[in-house]
């Protein structure tokens, strides 16, 4: 009787590992990033902010649709990448392509790299401005990105480890392009 | 020995929790520091009649910047605070570091960091912090609540 609850409560301790990730396959990794795409797609901010990790960094360098200004970098920790993201749970109309992705585990498989291409469109607010509605806009942002991530394992859970992203920006005008509103 | 095991586990368990919750806290000023009247910046510090709290709350009321407190040394804190703002050659990270020091009943802004182009100047800074709870007509601090108190650029109630 003592050996039986011995054995189920060592059951019970281990379970919770049995859903811990240990290492990882190309196939997690593409499963997790078609996750946090979507995470994106849904401007959630709680759950994009979930898929990183706890001392995930993302570098960006941003070339703005005025060419005679430089790229302008900026880096973010995970703190304020998720108050960036919850910024965007504002606007109404957004979309988010992904056109190429790239995996490579490293030797261990602890850890991945992920080069994907993405084209994001979303409403530009002049930065001169004070819109009075989300919907106050002339223009669509499309964002054309190289993002080059690191995957790992963190408690368990697989999660971006850090992120460089090279960014450029184009402008048009919302009547050329017809961008899905984004459904809570 | 199997009477023991139930406290054993409880024991564990509130170990356990209590080591995560010291070990996971978010490191910032006691209350006993942010409720001590900012000092305003002229040369005899008058006091504004604001706690550091109220001054800060109301500074984040008109900012979405985050938020990071670090300790440089006893009785002095560092609020940093961090922002992306857009502009037409794209978006620019912001910061400002702002240094808090204890002095007797007051907390006074001793010293400040920011990026480029920002105001490091401590009077500029100074009055913007108090300038937030002076246009939300917070609640000032005790001995600023009687008529005809005084205190760096206090205007009392107007409602």
């Amino acid at each position: 009787m003592r050996v039986s609850l011995l054995i189920a409560i060592l059951l019970a301790l281990c379970a919770p590992l049995a859903g811990c990730k240990r290492s990882l396959s190309t196939r997690d990794v593409n499963e997790f990033v078609d996750r946090a795409d979507d995470a994106r797609r849904k401007l959630y901010a709680p759950e994009i902010c979930a898929l990183h990790g706890e001392s995930f960094t993302q570098t960006v360098n941003f070339q703005g649709y005025m060419k005679n200004y430089g790229p302008t970098k900026i880096e973010l920790n995970r703190k304020l990448f998720c108050q960036e993201a919850a910024k965007l749970s504002r606007i109404r109309a957004y979309k988010l392509e992904r056109k190429s992705i790239d995996i490579s585990l490293s030797a261990d498989r602890k850890t991945a790299v992920v080069k994907a291409e993405y084209v994001e469109t979303r409403p530009y607010y002049d930065p001169d401005t004070t819109p009075v509605s989300p919907d106050d806009f002339r223009d669509w942002q499309v964002i054309e990105s190289l993002d080059e991530s690191v995957v790992g394992i963190e408690g368990g859970d697989v999660v971006f480890l850090s992120a460089k992203s090279d960014a450029a920006q184009t402008l048009v005008p919302t009547k050329d392009l017809a961008v899905p509103f984004v459904v809570y | 020995m199997r009477s023991l095991a139930g406290p054993a586990f409880l024991l564990v368990m509130f170990g356990g929790y209590a080591i995560y919750h010291l070990t996971s806290k978010e490191e910032g000023p006691s209350r006993k520091f942010t409720e001590l009247e900012f000092a305003g910046a002229d040369a005899d510090h008058t006091g504004s009649c604001y706690s550091l709290d109220t001054v800060l709350f109301a500074q984040r009321a008109f900012s979405k910047a985050t938020r990071t407190w670090t300790s440089p040394r006893e009785d002095a804190w560092t609020l940093t605070l961090d922002e992306v703002v857009e502009g037409h050659a794209g978006p620019q990270s912001i910061f400002r570091k702002y240094t808090f020091e204890k002095h007797g009943d007051q907390v006074r802004l001793v010293s400040m960091e920011a990026t480029e182009k920002v105001s490091i100047d401590l009077t500029t800074n100074i009055d913007e912090l108090v300038d937030g709870p002076d246009d939300l007509d917070s609640t000032p601090v005790e001995r600023c609540r009687a008529e005809g108190a005084k205190g760096y650029k206090f205007r009392p109630s107007r409602r």
